[in-house]
């Protein structure tokens, strides 16, 4: 099997160079994992950026749905994941809400 | 120890040029991982494409693929597949380009059950050329060629195919990548003519005028048209009018397959049998 090993002491990350910023795996994670953020040189003016991965759940919701090749997740062996918890939940609501952008003025919710 | 798709790409075309968030990324995926699974050899697979956003799929991997003309995805494969019958050989066509120009290939190919996986990527609208009503744009929608709203009735696909004789038929969507990867792989290992309609979306051609400006709004417009075949075989008529079942559709072992009859052809032509006559088969008429 073809595969890849994860950088260390991360659960996902990101080839910026394939990624078109389509909002899809910010829509798919439920843990609040990913933002889109603010990048003039990317050619929708945003880019994807792994905002909380202490929260990351090992789901691979964001591998599956990315259509560009360009986001990846560790298996569980080499990453210890989180559990889904209310205040990932309740950062996940506020990215979708606010346009797949983390709010600017956003507290965790404990 | 992420799934490294780059062992089967052409890494030197990635970015692919397909639109942010287009399905046909996630249907190259679920197609990678599922030959992966296989087991099968990059050199024993060929990937036959035609025109359109779909086309580009046999540009981005490294297996032995042929970028065809217009809707003769299956015509090119059928030789291919006639002279390699050990190889294992899969056609990739859009909605326009397997139903329309090339509907004609597609239901020939159905009919003679030749091992062959054709991948019909449906996202109801012709992408590549900026939104003209395809075979399967649903009544009612915009297209470029119908501002009025779109007045034509639309193809199903799988119907199509159970008609015209395919042996594998099967319907998936790019919203549940695992289960369409199941699907494909299903589809790949069948011996026969195996027809898979993955629902795709293109929110930047017939999404932006038909109130499906993300891709996300677009994926949900395609969940909310589909249900499991399970579930659908259990709805009454009126339920099930405005909804697509999905999930293997027809799957038939027993079929003759095409290569096969070939080689008592080729057998005859050699003078090692007499020629075929209607006792050969079952089915008389």
């Amino acid at each position: 099997m073809a595969a890849m090993t994860a950088p260390e002491n991360t659960p996902v990350w990101v080839n910026t160079a394939r990624c078109k910023a389509c909002d899809i795996c910010v829509d798919a994670c439920p843990a609040g994992v990913l933002s889109m953020q603010q990048e003039p040189t990317s050619t929708l003016g945003a880019m994807i950026s792994v905002i909380a991965p202490d929260s990351c759940i090992g789901c691979n919701e964001c591998e599956l749905t990315c259509p560009d090749f360009a986001i990846y997740v560790a298996e569980k062996k080499e990453f210890k994941f989180a559990k889904l918890t209310d205040s990932s939940k309740a950062r996940q609501e506020a990215i979708v809400k606010n346009g797949y952008r983390l709010p600017e003025d956003y507290k965790e919710a404990n | 120890m992420a799934f490294n798709y780059d062992n089967y790409l052409r890494v030197n075309k990635m970015p692919t040029l397909w639109c942010w968030g287009c399905g046909d990324g996630v249907i190259l995926k679920a197609f990678i991982r599922a030959v992966d699974k296989l087991g099968w050899k990059k050199d024993d697979v060929c990937v036959v494409s035609g025109i359109g956003c779909s086309g580009r799929f046999s540009s981005y991997v490294d297996f032995n693929t042929v970028h065809t003309t217009h809707g003769r995805t299956v015509a090119f494969a059928t030789g291919v597949k006639l002279a390699n019958p050990d190889k294992h050989v899969i056609c990739v066509a859009g909605d326009g380009d397997g139903l329309a120009i090339g509907g004609n290939h597609t239901i020939h190919g159905c009919r003679r059950n030749i091992d062959i996986t054709l991948i019909l990527i449906n996202n109801f609208i012709y992408g590549l050329t900026n939104s003209q009503t395809s075979p399967t744009t649903p009544q009612g929608m915009w297209t470029v060629s119908q501002k009025a709203g779109n007045i034509d009735p639309t193809f199903d696909a799988c119907e199509l195919a159970i008609a015209s004789g395919a042996s594998f038929v099967a319907r998936e969507t790019v919203n549940s990548p695992k289960k369409l990867e199941k699907v494909l792989l299903q589809a790949m290992e069948h011996k026969g003519f195996s027809f898979v309609d993955v629902l795709s979306n293109c929110h930047i051609n017939l999404g932006r005028k038909n109130k499906m400006q993300s891709a996300m709004a677009n994926l949900d417009w395609i969940d909310s048209i589909t249900v499991s075949k399970k579930k659908y075989d259990k709805m009454s008529p009126e339920e099930q009018k405005n909804l697509f079942p999905t999930g293997v559709l027809k799957h038939d072992t027993e079929a003759r397959e095409y290569c096969e009859m070939y080689e008592e052809i080729k057998k005859v032509q050699q003078g090692e049998r007499k020629p075929l006559t209607q006792d050969d088969f079952d089915k008389k008429i």
